[in-house]
């Protein structure tokens, strides 16, 4: 009896065995299976004839994405983390068809997902739980906007937000003398210019756009209309961008000389002209309206140049002095850096084909388009020199100056930063509670960020939506954010990413390689059923990839 | 007993005086309070203005920088109240743009001052003619005229100007054409009223009779007689038009910098009412001031010449 049931014993013991190896042999199978069955998605040019950068991305297997480019970008790191080549899943895209619900509701796998978004009031994310990174310590943060600086500083000194973007400048010493309030400076690298047009007179004159250039007091702008830490503009770049500061210095302020230029140039009392400008804050440009005026008394005084200052309506400005229509004048304009590299400033600005300041400088873009396919740092630098020199000799524009900027928070808010790039990330700020106010000056446009330039979306985006690389807390380095790493060829043509396992996104769906192959060819193909968007430019794919692919004939 | 003759039969001066309607309307005006402290406002304001160059310290679209050492949106300055002798004295403060205040508020009395006259000028002299014309020929001519104005009339008029400028362009001549457009109705309206009235009383048909012509009849004999009714709207009028210029500026749609312009000046400075609150202060008050100066004299000027408000004080 004590046989059997041994015996017994044993075929159940045995059966055990076979029945989890059996399930355990299926598992293995499946996990076989799946990477001999994984077929993922890929985007392809099929050449590079149609003139951008990107010639394919693969999802090579789930969890790694290779691009591979037409020509080499040494910026490749740097512009992947930017937040309009946020990931969103591929089911998501498809079922909100590419716009509509994915204005307002982006599905990602940040830390935060939005929970509401009450139109022209506040937008109220709530935690993400299964956030791989570090998770917020508030579960519910409200975004609000207010466009005055003084409001948002009223909420501040009222305990009614926690942090406020952009400060004016005029509030700095109210902040920095408030015991209960920080101030935390921005250092993201801009430039303010005055931009002209030089298709029509007496812009076209070379003599007089240097003139102008001599007879500009930098100093005393940056001195008395500019925050601490601005600083006069030595080249169009910041030097906080490696090789922007190549070449020679800009013009040192001579009136004396700019005046006998101007009479060289014929025009030995001056002329009459209009100084363009958008009344909006911006970091390079705080008080524009101010800084317009100045630069009216400014000519005057020291060229005899008589100045009519038009205010123009933001968008209608960004239009007209963008496209070179703004001939009968200069225009105020200025530059915040995308991503950290000196490609983002100059190449955009004196390419080609950028019809703003009218007739580009072959002189300029020659260098650049040599350069641009550079990676190494030391081996551009001559070719930037020669680019920046140029841009001294015709002076498409002048660089007036680098500004500063500061945001504010509650004393109390433990880990409140403002990086150099990018936005704060809700996650990292903690007040005690579990709620957290942030207000920013303006209300997003929407959050569909593949499709939205304006930083206020941005900011809102970069909450929901992760990208495979992110920027520093206090440098535009990149780190590993859905990617574990990117590693290119030699040649810095072929790129592979690496991307992180068990990510998951708010709708509960798991991330893989496909998702980053979708997200990138809706805003990448014109020809892709969800690039659709918002307005359906999808500018920085279009600007910083070259050109999209399958654009239709017109 | 005797009776004094010459305090019942007025005197000729007085007889004279007595049929010049002119001269009783100023007669009850200086009589009136109101109109007094109006008028003092305004000659103050227009003296002012005449000697803005030698009452102003400072060129007012002049910066200061490099001149003195100032600091931005700086307070006032008065030596009398506890201002250090050895800073230089800005009564009104320093502006965002480094320039003395009160050489511009003194300057921004010019243009405002500009600005009503000339908006109502206009408004006047083309509403007065086409009211007159409206009203005369009466007819298909008075009702096409009369359903243009209704048309005008029926939009806001500020809503009005801002749409004309969006069209015109900004800028202060811009603003004045504006003001003066949405304006022309009410005047318009105002003169036909008062010829269709008058062109029917006997002295005008008495002139009619004697062959005056249609011209010599409407601008001789009808509209001098509307003009009393017009004078106190054109007075109550500037007022507005001053306020209506003013908000236009502080829009960014009239006057542009650096012109010395009460309501620019306000507009610019408009988020520092916490910081620097001397900086929309005195813009505020001083169109305050102006704007109160042209309705009291406005309303003073109606009473004057309203003969039943005369009837009611002498009781």
């Amino acid at each position: 009896m004590k046989k059997m049931s041994t015996l017994f014993a044993l075929l159940v013991a045995f059966s055990l065995v076979l029945a989890a190896c059996g399930s355990g042999g299926t598992a293995v199978q499946d996990e076989f299976s799946a990477l001999a069955e994984f077929e993922g998605l890929k985007l392809d040019a099929g050449s590079c004839d149609y003139g951008g950068k990107v010639l394919s991305i693969e999802a090579v297997d789930e969890l790694t994405v290779v691009f591979t480019l037409c020509k080499p970008d040494p910026a490749f790191e740097a512009k992947i983390a930017f937040t309009p080549f946020g990931i969103q899943p591929q089911e998501h895209l498809a079922r909100t068809g590419g716009s509509g619900e994915l204005l307002e509701n982006p599905i990602g796998t940040g830390p935060y997902m939005v929970a509401e978004w009450d139109r022209g009031n506040q937008i109220v994310y709530t935690r993400f739980d299964d956030y791989w990174g570090e998770a917020g310590a508030a579960s519910t943060v409200t975004l609000r906007w207010l466009t005055e600086g003084a409001a948002r500083l009223q909420e501040l000194q009222a305990g009614t937000a926690d942090y406020v973007s952009n400060l004016s400048p005029s509030d700095y010493a109210t902040v920095q003398n408030d015991p209960n309030l920080q101030i935390l400076y921005h250092q993201n690298p801009n430039v303010f210019y005055i931009g002209f047009t030089n298709t029509a007179s007496p812009y076209d004159n070379v003599d007089v756009r240097r003139a102008i250039a001599l007879g500009i007091d930098y100093q005393r702008i940056v001195d008395n209309f500019y925050p601490d830490g601005s600083e006069v503009a030595s080249h169009f770049t910041p030097c906080a961008i490696p090789n922007g500061c190549e070449g020679e210095s800009w013009y040192e302020f001579d009136a004396e000389a700019g005046r006998a230029l101007l009479a060289e140039a014929g025009y030995p009392d001056g002329f009459t002209t209009r100084l363009y400008y958008r009344d909006v804050f911006r970091v390079y440009l705080p008080e524009p309206a101010r800084v317009a005026t100045e630069i009216q008394a400014q000519l005057q005084e020291n060229l005899g140049i008589t100045v009519e200052v038009v205010p123009m309506e933001s968008g209608e400005f960004i239009a007209a002095s963008t496209s070179g229509e703004l001939t009968d004048g200069m225009h105020l304009l200025g530059w915040g850096a995308d991503y950290p590299h000196v490609t983002n400033f100059m190449d955009f600005h004196f390419g080609a084909n950028n019809p703003q300041f009218g007739n580009a400088h072959a002189e300029i873009y020659g260098p650049l388009q040599e350069a641009s396919s550079i990676a190494d740092v030391a081996t551009a630098a001559p070719l930037y020199a020669e680019a920046n020199n140029m841009v001294k000799e015709l002076v498409p524009l002048i660089p007036v100056a680098h500004g500063a900027a500061a945001h504010a928070a509650l004393a109390s808010l433990q880990g409140a930063y403002y990086p150099p790039f990018g936005a704060p990330q809700f996650n990292f700020l903690d007040n005690g509670t579990d709620s957290i106010v942030f207000v920013q000056n303006a209300e997003p446009i929407s959050l569909d960020c593949a499709d939205e330039t304006d930083g206020e979306s941005l900011t809102a985006c970069q909450q929901v939506v992760e990208t495979l690389l992110e920027y520093g807390k206090d440098s535009g380095a990149t780190f590993p954010e859905l990617a574990t790493s990117c590693e290119s060829n030699a040649d810095s043509t072929v790129w592979t990413c690496h991307l992180r396992d068990g990510v998951k996104f708010h709708d509960g769906s798991d991330f893989d390689a496909d998702d980053v192959v979708a997200s990138w060819a809706r805003g990448l193909d014109a020809s892709n059923p969800y690039h659709v968007g918002n307005t359906g430019s999808f500018d920085y794919y279009g600007y910083l990839w070259d050109s999209f692919m399958n654009v239709p004939a017109e | 007993m005797t009776t004094n003759i010459e305090a019942v039969v007025p005197a000729p001066a007085d007889a004279l005086r007595s049929r010049s309607l002119a001269a009783l309307t100023w007669r009850r005006l200086f009589k009136q309070r109101n109109a007094i402290v109006g008028m003092a406002i305004l000659l103050f304001l227009t003296l002012v203005a005449i000697f803005a160059p030698l009452l102003a310290p400072y060129d007012p679209v002049q910066s200061l920088l490099g001149i003195e050492t100032l600091k931005e949106r700086e307070a006032p300055c008065i030596h009398m109240l506890g201002c250090p002798e050895d800073k230089p004295q800005h009564i009104m403060g320093i502006d965002a743009n480094y320039r003395d205040v009160f050489s511009r508020i003194i300057y921004g009395t010019r243009v405002s001052l500009f600005i009503g006259f000339s908006t109502i000028g206009m408004a006047v002299v083309v509403g007065a003619v086409i009211g007159a014309v409206s009203g005369y020929l009466g007819g298909w001519v008075d009702n096409l005229i009369m359903r243009l104005m209704d048309v005008v009339l029926a939009f806001p008029s500020f809503l009005l100007a801002i749409a004309i400028i969006t069209v015109i362009g900004r800028g202060l001549q811009n603003a004045l054409y504006a003001i003066a457009i949405v304006n022309i109705p009410v005047f318009a309206r105002l003169v036909r009223a008062s010829v269709l009235s008058i062109k029917e009383q006997e002295f005008v048909s008495a002139s009619r009779a004697l062959g005056a012509s249609n011209l010599r009849l409407l601008f001789v004999r009808i509209f001098p007689n509307a003009l009393p009714t017009l004078v106190v709207q054109a007075t109550l009028s500037i007022a507005a038009a001053i306020l209506e210029a003013a908000a236009l500026s502080f829009l960014g749609l009239g006057a542009q910098p650096p012109t010395p312009e009460w309501g620019t000046m306000l507009g610019s400075e408009r988020n520092q009412v916490f910081t620097a609150p001397h900086l929309v202060f005195f813009p505020g008050l001083a169109i305050m001031l102006t704007v109160l100066a042209f309705n009291l004299l406005g309303d003073g000027v109606r009473d004057a010449m309203d003969p039943r408000l005369a009837q009611v004080a002498k009781k």
